[in-house]
């Protein structure tokens, strides 16, 4: 009994020791702590879950909870306090298409979103023009031999209204041109995935999707004559990307002002940032 | 049925026998009577609870809407143009009835059908294969419909009718008819099965054929479980989402044809909520959608109440 009692105080005062050791070891190296909570887009996810992932083993005080919804509830989390970081893909901070700006919100870019015009495989058309597109889209072009391809209906496919894809697409590859609904062949889908699988299933569909994305099953087609690629995103010469944006209310401070320094350094834009195929900040001029 | 009753009473009359034996134990007996009755007492409040809560949350910010636009405007109006603050909900609603409608034009005689040959018909082997059938496609999740709807009954609608998309209310009826098929069918079975056997024994002793006992004896003797079974059916074609939301076409617009892309209340709102600011008119009014479907599948289940309590009358 005794040597029990002794070898359970032994063992304890190792364990405190050793623990008290080791926890003292990492907040020398480390004065962060806490919870950042971010909120928003689910195109800009995949980025921030890798970001929270490494900055989490760099500070292992810290804690960050990301979640992915539609792009307008990162600025509405920040706004009511929810939120410490929104991602969303237009800045917050001016208006937009259906969007009022949010007050006192600062938008930090931490990346470059390219988007594409894709079609199904059966479509023969391989370029489109700016004026094209609105013409589609808007329900004047209704027939693939009106922009030189074979004889049959377009088939819009789009995102719902609020979608940030839409925003940008709208901006950027119609000009500010509208999105019509048809009483035929027209299609509002909710979430990327779902207009990939729509555009691919459906013949003689156009519709628009962030580039990583695109893959084999759906083509994507030239806008102005330039193909969409990253390369073109960045020699300027591909008009429809948009920059991923993080909101905070006010000038972030602290762990969050730290953690977006984290996703804006080179290490992490050179890195991670492009092998998840988005586009660096620095890159564009 | 004889036999659970059985088996209550014989396990009531060993208690008995226990309880005079110790009275200790029966002391014990009463404590854990108590404690279960207040925690089966606990247990529907707390339901009652979470349901009262979401009928008051739901119901309050529905209910925000009318103070920045008219009921008129909610219920009558087409025109579902947000970004233009035009709110009109009348398209969703005459959507959701329709489609409901069509789910049931196609589903029930295939139904009713099913369950007469099932309670009725069949061999014995046959019937042991049908039900359990029928139970596994009750529990298949309503996103594997979705989906078989997309890349299988799409690709097919697009070739026979000729249209692009192929996408509307008969897509979205056709997969919904699937999904509520297996329920009706089983309820319905049962609603046949207990119909008394003497009734067919007195239609046959007067001269009546198979058919003319099925449907001028059994059916109008089980039609008030029929009813409840596609009421029951209706519930979950009036609520359901996913499988709507990948085969409607999600366009906010009146279903003129078979083939127009179009939207229910549900569809919509699942397409919506979550591009939407949460203190905005568009907020409400989506909130005020669902409050309508809560209202209408409570109806629904109100009317299964008073079918029920009528027949037992009889």
């Amino acid at each position: 009994m005794k040597i029990f009692r002794k070898f359970t105080v032994t063992a304890l005062t190792a364990v405190i020791a050793v623990s008290t050791a080791f926890a003292g070891i990492a907040s020398a190296a480390d004065t962060l702590k806490g919870k950042i909570t971010i909120n928003g887009s689910t195109a800009l996810l995949p980025l921030t879950l890798q970001a929270a992932k490494e900055f989490q083993k760099l500070h292992p005080k810290v804690k960050i909870a990301a979640s992915g919804k539609g792009s307008v509830t990162g600025p509405q989390a920040v706004k009511k306090g929810i939120a410490d970081i929104g991602a969303v893909d237009w800045d917050a901070s001016t208006d937009v298409p259906g969007f009022k700006a949010f007050e006192g919100q600062v938008a930090n870019k931490v990346a470059v979103i390219p988007f594409a015009t894709i079609v199904n495989k059966n479509v023969g058309v391989d370029n489109l023009t700016t004026e094209q597109l609105k013409g589609i889209f808007s329900g004047k072009i209704k027939n693939w031999k009106e922009v030189g391809g074979a004889d049959a209906d377009i088939v819009v496919i789009t995102r719902a209204f609020g979608s940030g894809t839409r925003v940008n697409y709208q901006a950027k590859a119609l000009d500010g041109g509208d999105i019509v609904k048809k009483e035929k062949n027209y299609k509002e889908t909710g979430s990327s995935g779902d207009m990939k699988t729509a555009v691919a299933t459906t013949p003689n569909a156009i519709g628009y999707i962030d580039l990583v994305y695109v893959s084999g099953d759906v083509k994507a087609v030239k806008f102005n004559g330039v193909e969409a690629t990253t390369n073109n995103v960045i020699n300027g010469s591909y008009k429809i990307w948009a920059y991923g944006y993080y909101m905070t209310k006010g000038q972030p401070e602290g762990i969050t002002k730290e953690f977006i320094k984290y996703v804006q350094s080179s290490k992490f834009q050179q890195g991670s940032l492009k092998k998840l195929k988005f586009i660096p900040i620095s890159a564009m001029k | 049925m004889g036999s659970p009753v059985h088996n209550l009473t014989s396990r009531a009359k060993g208690n008995a026998v226990a309880v005079s034996a110790s009275p200790k134990r029966h002391s014990r007996h009463l404590l854990s009577n108590t404690l279960f009755r207040y925690y089966f007492l606990f247990s529907i409040l707390a339901l009652c609870l979470v349901l009262g809560l979401v009928i008051l949350f739901i119901g309050k910010t529905a209910l925000l809407l009318f103070g920045q636009i008219s009921p008129l405007d909610f219920f009558f109006s087409f025109n579902w143009t947000p970004e233009e603050e035009a709110f009109g909900a009348a398209a969703f609603i005459v959507n959701t009835l329709s489609l409901t409608a069509l789910t049931l034009l196609i589903a029930v005689p295939v139904s009713v059908g099913m369950a007469v040959l099932c309670a009725e018909i069949a061999p014995k082997w046959m019937k042991n294969f049908i039900r359990p059938v029928l139970d596994l496609l009750v529990g298949i999740p309503s996103i594997v419909y979705g989906y078989l709807g997309l890349t299988v009954l799409l690709p097919f609608l697009r070739r026979a009718s000729g249209e692009g998309l192929g996408d509307g209310l008969l897509a979205a009826a056709l997969v919904l008819a699937l999904m509520v098929l297996p329920t009706i069918c089983r309820i319905s079975d049962d609603a046949i099965v207990s119909v008394p056997r003497k009734y067919r024994d007195a239609a046959y002793a007067l001269g009546s054929t198979r058919l003319q006992v099925i449907f001028r004896v059994v059916l109008p003797a089980a039609k008030r479980g029929i009813i409840s079974a596609v009421i029951l059916g209706m519930t979950r074609a009036v609520g359901e989402t996913m499988a709507v939301v990948m085969v409607i076409g999600n366009t906010p617009q009146l279903a003129k044809t078979l083939f127009t892309p179009s939207s229910v209340l549900t569809s919509n709102i699942v397409m919506q909520i979550s591009n939407v600011e949460f203190d905005s008119t568009w907020n409400y009014a989506l909130h005020m959608m669902a409050f309508l479907l809560l209202l209408i599948s409570f109806m629904l289940i109100l009317v299964i109440r008073i079918l029920g309590r009528k027949r037992r009358e009889v």
